[in-house]
């Protein structure tokens, strides 16, 4: 019974991991290959938003993910992980940023911390693939469009119609008011003009267990 | 008289190439262009063969058999299966709902991505205009002209602000953001109605 939660002794990725590390050819070898790896998960923490090749990226997004997550798991009083972060992150200022910034941003997540797009290629063009790789909460516009906006969704149908009846009601309400008021007196139709509820945004996430 | 003229003369000759070749005149050969000394070498001392000739290598590299219609056809058109060599007809061609541009399924349209990219990489030159070596330690917020005093002052607490010298490009709209009242134009102009 004493033994350890085997499933919580390392960090569960929210992404796609592949079984086996892509060879990505460097000239300096396996050490070449890690360091632009790092030199990618510096760029993607410190600019949020990169352009590169697919399969770099992706190779990228592990380690970045897995990097967020050692960081919320365990904080920065935590001697593998701030040794995890001095590794990763070639400028040290970054370090702070993955802590102080990205933590609180991450904390209460139950995705990916990350975000990776195909980007387009000109035909014929370069043979490799491209991508965007961003940090999800990145000040960017959106790279894929909000169908959220569409007045003709069945949820924004619903919600014009509630906020129509709400509307609806309150000048009821108004009105039989200023009758009470008037009395016998002959009513006169008022215009009332109220401001519409402003739409706010929820996100749907919820705290997550670790 | 003439015909006993011409039979003195080649029995003459007959007898000159006697005395000359004593085993008979060569035989006649086939002209073979370029090999002329290694046929007078075999006429020298042997007979002409055919079978020498082949083991020269000369008539090695012919087919043998004619190839199948469905072999040719199959080495000048490919297999639809496996290797289709004339043009193919892509199906993964859809048009983007926002703009109207053709895109790859699976991958962003391009005319949008482009908008986004150029905006990107304007707001993130802003915003590394002043990232030195110190610490980075607050979340970013990105206004553009005419939003700061918008904004609530709580929201902006303990965030860096990053100003844009530019109005918000209309695409790029935050839902909190948007104005709920459309502001009345100053104009007086009246718009023209039944013309014609």
């Amino acid at each position: 019974m004493n033994q350890a939660d085997v499933s919580k002794l390392i960090s569960q990725l929210r992404i796609a991991v592949r079984p086996k590390a892509r060879n990505l050819k460097n000239k300096d070898g396996p050490e070449g290959r890690l360091l632009k790896l790092r030199k990618t998960v510096t760029a993607l923490v410190k600019h949020e938003r990169i352009e590169l090749y697919y399969n770099r990226a992706d190779e990228a997004r592990g380690y970045a993910e897995l990097l967020i997550s050692n960081a919320i798991r365990h904080g920065d009083r935590h001697k593998a992980t701030m040794e995890l972060a001095d590794y990763w992150l070639l400028e040290k200022q970054l370090v702070h940023k993955l802590f102080k910034v990205l933590v609180p941003r991450y904390e209460n997540f139950n995705v990916s911390y990350t975000r990776m797009y195909k980007a387009p290629r000109d035909y014929p063009g370069m043979y490799y693939k491209k991508s965007v790789l961003e940090l999800r909460g990145n000040p960017y516009p959106a790279l894929t469009p909000d169908l959220s906006q569409n007045r003709n969704l069945l949820h924004n149908v619903l919600l014009d119609e509630a906020r129509k009846e709400f509307k609806r009601e309150q000048l009821a309400e108004l009105a039989n008011k200023l009758a009470a008021e008037s009395g016998t007196k002959s009513t006169t139709t008022t215009s009332v003009t109220s401001d519409m509820p402003k739409e706010q945004k929820t996100e749907n996430e919820t705290p997550t267990t670790v | 008289m003439s015909r006993n003229l011409f039979l003195s003369i080649t029995k003459f000759v007959q007898h000159l190439e006697h005395l000359f070749l004593p085993n008979g005149s060569p035989p006649p050969a086939l002209a073979l262009a370029g090999f002329h000394q290694q046929i007078n070498d075999v006429g020298s001392t042997q007979n002409f063969n055919l079978k020498q000739l082949l083991g020269n290598g000369v008539l090695w590299a012919v087919p043998k058999h004619r190839r199948t219609v469905e072999k040719r056809l199959n080495r000048k058109f490919g297999y639809p299966e496996y290797v289709w060599k004339p043009l193919k007809v892509k199906t993964h061609l859809r048009t983007c709902n926002q703009c109207g541009h053709d895109y790859e399924v699976g991958v962003l349209c391009p005319h949008c991505y482009d908008k986004v990219r150029q905006e990107t990489q304007l707001m993130q030159d802003k915003i590394q205009e002043h990232l030195g070596l110190e610490p980075v330690e607050q979340e970013v917020i990105v206004l553009y002209d005419g939003e700061k005093t918008a904004e609530a002052s709580d929201a902006l607490k303990g965030k860096r602000i990053v100003e844009m010298q530019k109005q918000r490009p209309m695409w790029f709209t935050k839902n909190l953001l948007q104005k709920s009242t459309q502001q009345q134009s100053e104009t007086k102009e009246v718009k023209p109605t039944d013309l014609g």
